[in-house]
Order: C-alpha cells, then sequence, then structure tokens
C-alpha cells in the first residue's frame, strides 16, 4: 500500500492527512478542541475538494474523550464530505468513548463505523463497488 | 458521615481554549483517584459539556474542582459557577432535547446521566451553578 | 500481595499532620516518650508477656496461633511493635512500621475487638508501672503521652483493617461481575453473551462495558446476546439492550439479539419498542448462523 501526504495548503489544524488511493486517511491524535476542531474539518473539506478523494476514514483511537462538541464536528464533517461525494467511515473509537456518547444519548447515527482503519477500507471498497 | 474535601483547585473559564484546560485537570484528577477508563470519559465529557455551556450561554464563569473522600470512597466534585442569564425552563433544559442555541441540547440532561450527583441552581438574571460529583468505583486494582 | 496502604489510606505529609494534630501529639509528647526507652526496655519482655496472656487465654483470640513457633514469632513482633512506641518520632516511617502490624494482623483474620482489648490492656500494663516506677506527677505526664500515641497506632489498625475489608469486598463484586458476563469467542471475530438473570441498570452498565472491551481486543464484527435466560424483558430491559447496541455500532461491529421467545415479541410490539433497527432471531442457532455470514463464513450441509 503506498501512502503520500497531501501536498499543498498550511494544514491549521496539524493534523495529517494521507492518501492512500482516492481516500483520506486521517488520524487524529491530539485532543480535538473547539478551534482545532473547526480547523480540522475545513482543512478536510478543502483537501477533499483538491483531491476529488471519494472516501474519508477518519482514526479516533487516539481520542479518550468526545464531547457533543467533538461528536457534532465529527458527523458534520462526514455529511459536508456526502454532499462532496466522498463517503465517510470513522473508525476506532474507544470503548470507554462509545460508552459515554450513548449515555449521553448520542446514537451517531447515520455516521458510517469500522473496527480499524483496515476495515474501513474494506467497508469503502464495497460501498463503491 | 460528612464528605472530606481532600484538595481542590479552581479555574477560570474566559475563552473556550480553559474548556480544554478544565477537562485536562478533571482527567488527571480522575486518573490519581483509580477512576478506570469508563469513569474517565464519563466525568471527562461531563465537565466537558458543563464548562462549554458556562461558556456559550453564560459568556464565562468559573470551575471549582474538589477530590473528596466519603467513609473511604474517593470521588470528584466539580462546581460550574457563572454569572449569566440563568435557565428560565429548569425543567425543559433538563429533560433534553431543548436548545436555545440550536444545539441538540443534549448537553445538560446527558452530563446528568453520567455522573452520581447532580445539581443545578439557576437564577434568571442573576446566574447558574451546577454540582455534579462521581465516585471512583471499587475497583479490583487495589493489590 | 502486598496492598499498599499508606497510598490506599493517603497517608501523605498533609494526612499526618492532620492526624498528629487531632491526636494532639506534640514534639513534647514525643521528647517525653523518647526519654522512658530504658523503662521501656526493663518492662518490654514481660509487658508482652502479659498481653499474650490475655490473648492466648481467650480460646477464640487462641485459635489465631497455630503453634509455639508462631506465638514465639509475633512476640517477637509485639516487642519490636512497643519499643517503637518509645522512639519519640512520629514520622511516615513510624506509620509505615504501624500499619505492616495492622496489615499483617487482618491478613490473619484477627478481627477488631481483640486488636482493641489488647490496646486496653497495654495502656492498663503501662498505666501500673509507669505509677510504680516515677512520682506521681512524671508518671500522669508520662501516661498521657503515651496514651495518646496508643490511640494513633489504634486509629491506624482500624484504617487498615477497613481498607483491607473494602478491598476484599471490591474483589468479590469484581469477580461476580466476571462471572455474571461471560462472553464467549465463538468463533474468530464472532462474541457470544449469553445472559442470564434479571438486568438491573448497574449490570446493564457492566454488560455494555465488557462487550465493548471485548469487542476491540477481540477486534470482533459481530455480537450475540442471548437473552433466553432473562425472565422478564420489560421497556427498560429493552432499552439497555438499544443502548448496547448503539455503542457496539460506533465500534464498528454489529450486535445480534436472540432468544426473542414469542412471548418476548408480543410485549415488545404492545409496549410499542421498536427494536427494528437490532438484528433479531428467536433461535441462537440462527444468530450463529447470521453472525457468521458477518465475517464471511457459511454453514454448510456435508454432501
Ligand atoms: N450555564 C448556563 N447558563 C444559562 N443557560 C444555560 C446554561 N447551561 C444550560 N443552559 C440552557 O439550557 C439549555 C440546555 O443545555 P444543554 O447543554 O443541554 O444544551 P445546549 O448547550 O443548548 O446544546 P448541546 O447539546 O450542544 O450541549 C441551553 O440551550 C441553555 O438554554
Ligand atoms: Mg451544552
Amino acid at each position: 500500500m503506498t501512502a503520500s501526504v497531501t501536498a499543498g495548503g498550511k494544514p491549521r489544524s496539524a493534523i495529517p492527512v494521507l492518501r492512500v488511493g482516492d481516500t483520506l486517511l486521517v488520524t487524529v491524535q491530539i485532543e480535538l478542541h473547539d478551534a482545532v476542531a473547526d480547523a480540522f474539518q475545513e482543512d478536510l473539506l478543502v483537501t477533499i475538494e483538491k483531491t476529488g478523494a471519494r472516501g474519508l476514514i477518519i482514526d479516533i483511537t487516539g481520542l479518550d474523550m468526545v464531547d457533543s462538541y467533538v461528536a457534532r464536528v465529527l458527523a458534520d464533517t462526514g455529511r459536508m464530505a456526502r454532499l462532496m461525494g466522498t463517503d465517510t467511515v470513522l473508525v476506532g473509537m474507544r470503548p470507554e468513548v462509545a460508552a459515554t456518547l450513548v449515555r449521553m444519548g448520542y446514537g451517531m447515527e447515520g455516521v458510517r463505523t469500522a473496527l480499524n482503519v483496515d476495515e474501513g477500507l474494506g467497508l469503502l471498497h464495497t460501498l463503491q463497488g | 458521615m460528612t464528605t472530606q474535601v481532600m484538595a481542590q483547585r479552581e479555574l477560570q473559564i474566559r475563552c473556550e481554549d480553559d474548556i480544554v484546560l478544565v477537562r485536562q485537570a478533571v482527567r488527571v484528577m480522575a486518573q490519581q483517584l483509580g477512576f478506570d477508563a469508563f469513569a474517565t470519559a464519563a466525568v471527562t465529557t461531563a465537565a466537558s459539556e458543563l464548562a462549554r455551556n458556562v461558556w456559550t450561554h453564560a459568556g464565562g464563569g468559573s470551575a471549582l474542582l474538589e477530590e473528596i473522600r466519603l467513609a473511604g470512597r474517593r470521588g470528584v466534585r466539580m462546581h460550574f459557577r457563572d454569572q449569566g442569564p440563568g435557565i428560565a425552563d429548569l425543567g425543559r433544559a433538563l429533560a433534553g432535547g431543548f436548545s436555545t442555541a440550536r444545539s441538540l441540547g443534549l448537553g445538560l440532561s446527558g452530563s446528568k446521566r453520567l455522573v452520581d450527583e447532580f445539581n443545578v441552581e439557576s437564577t434568571v438574571g442573576k446566574g447558574t451553578v451546577v454540582v455534579v460529583a462521581k465516585w471512583a468505583r471499587f475497583s479490583s486494582t487495589t493489590g | 500481595m502486598a496492598v499498599d496502604y499508606m497510598s490506599l489510606l493517603k497517608l501523605d505529609e498533609r494526612e499526618l499532620a492532620q492526624r498528629r494534630a487531632f491526636f494532639e501529639i506534640t514534639d513534647e509528647d514525643l521528647a517525653r516518650v523518647a526519654k522512658l526507652r530504658d523503662f521501656a526496655a526493663r518492662h518490654g519482655d514481660a509487658i508482652v508477656d502479659d498481653l499474650y496472656q490475655l490473648i492466648l487465654g481467650h480460646a477464640d483470640s487462641r485459635a489465631f496461633f497455630a503453634d509455639e513457633t508462631m506465638v514465639r514469632r509475633v512476640k517477637s513482633m509485639q516487642k519490636q511493635y512497643f519499643l517503637g512506641l518509645f522512639a519519640g518520632n512520629c514520622d511516615l516511617r513510624y506509620v509505615q512500621d504501624r500499619l505492616r502490624v495492622g496489615a499483617s494482623h487482618e491478613r490473619i483474620g484477627l478481627e477488631p475487638k481483640w486488636y482493641l482489648g489488647a490496646y486496653g490492656r497495654y495502656l492498663r500494663l503501662l498505666l501500673d508501672r509507669l505509677f510504680t516506677d516515677f512520682p506521681a506527677a512524671e508518671a500522669q505526664a508520662a501516661f498521657r503521652s503515651l496514651s495518646k500515641l496508643v490511640a494513633f497506632d489504634t486509629a491506624l489498625a482500624m484504617d487498615t483493617y477497613i481498607a483491607a475489608n473494602l478491598d476484599t469486598v471490591a474483589r468479590h463484586q469484581a469477580a461476580i461481575r466476571e462471572l455474571s458476563t461471560p462472553v464467549i469467542r465463538v468463533y474468530d471475530r464472532v462474541l457470544l453473551l449469553p445472559l442470564v438473570g434479571t438486568v438491573d441498570t448497574h449490570r446493564a452498565q457492566q454488560i455494555m462495558e465488557t462487550l465493548l472491551l471485548r469487542t476491540v481486543e477481540d477486534q470482533a464484527k459481530a455480537i450475540i446476546v442471548d437473552i433466553a435466560g432473562v425472565p422478564v424483558v420489560d421497556t427498560k430491559v429493552a432499552d439497555h439492550l438499544l443502548k448496547t447496541t448503539a455503542a457496539v455500532r460506533m465500534l464498528g461491529a454489529v450486535t445480534i439479539i436472540t432468544g426473542i421467545s414469542a412471548q418476548v415479541a408480543r410485549t415488545m410490539v404492545q409496549l410499542g419498542v421498536d427494536l427494528s433497527s437490532i438484528e433479531t432471531r428467536a433461535r441462537l442457532a440462527d444468530g450463529i448462523e447470521l453472525a457468521l455470514a458477518k465475517v464471511g463464513r457459511v454453514i454448510a450441509v456435508k454432501a
């Protein structure tokens, strides 16, 4: 599998975006606090526009807390990407994060999920037939 | 027996980034008290929601974080105070799904479900105080 | 396993200072007991012997001491403990030493009543000898100082005892929790949780946490929850199942609920519970077949 870092544009969110074929892979490792979350969303959408990527995988293994704000940013990003013709899969959510979100009443409905990056790629593959 | 306060720390919420500082402080406190990953995530998320409410709905305020102890059990108590507009219809705000900020309105009701003790006092025009507490579970890892 | 009582009881400099203040142990007290070292050395053996007469004189407390060797060992420990009272310092090292004694008693199951009784006799034995050896005023002052230290020690012993007990309870609870959520790996990346018994809120939370942890650990794609053994499936239980399913879905796996009887199906619909978002089956066998399909396997009849 070859991966190349997307060139151009200053990544204000400092969250690296990798390109694997026509799929973008984003690994969120730092805490997505409010300003970063917004920048992250914008960066991603601009990258999609530039690359015409068909799939987007957001890996949140590194997040030990997802509050309503971050949950919304993640879900909205997926929706926005969809409008641009890109399918999004959220992968690697931690057990404690899922339990917390569910207890709060956030089901993340309408967001596609997978256990890990490989599964995410597989899911995108079936979606795009 | 009364709840003992073992340590406390007050943080101001004056900008959006302060929300991050509050939840980081809460996370460290919970971990030091031996909260497991689920309890840590729960209390940190509740802190984030309540601190954000102070910021978005009241324009700022403070968070007082306390390490508490009662009959050998340890926990975290947090007081979120502001002098904002107050909550006019507390019942509706707590029921969930109600928001004056065109949001999902799950912050208040959601954090209530994440903690063991939850109390709100709010006076319209004066401000709001939300006090929550979460206890460490008996864990099997003390050995 | 050695339990770290110092940290369990949060015994740091601050807590120590607080305790010392509360038990009114002053530097003069410590200096005064330190001066009694000769007295302690003189009477140590006799006092310890006397103490053990009390302990060994009662069948119940005697039962804790297997044989003569053990008695000799604990007596010599007791002597060290006794001399420690006269060390003249009440610092964290002293506390640690005291906690060790408390912990070793807890380990052999010696109950608080035995300690308390023994501490009482300690004080009386000291009182008598102090008044024999010293002028009344001096003896009284010495006794006051020593009784503060003994009270301080008693509190530490009790705290150790309580902490050790809570710890035991916690271990049992954890063991019971484990037992009540046995997650079975039926196939590569397929888990099965047979639920038996009532599902209250507390247990539901346990179940959810265990399932989520196992899902990630095993990278399971399908999780079968069999509810045939749950006596009453009401809206509350259904709600828990829905939440668990939603959480599992967020991780990227699917939940299949099996063991739905005709009765349960009827009640769910009558109660207006919408389980249509979950994959459900009446029989466990069908659930397993469905789960295997999710990991790309089929059960086939051998030709
Ligand atoms: N500190 C506060 N001061 C004033 N009003 C508040 C405060 N906290 C909550 N509220 C009111 O209660 C409502 C519900 O709060 P809640 O946190 O549940 O939802 P929200 O903040 O609107 O949305 P979100 O789901 O993003 O948190 C808010 O819309 C607001 O009207
Ligand atoms: Mg809110």
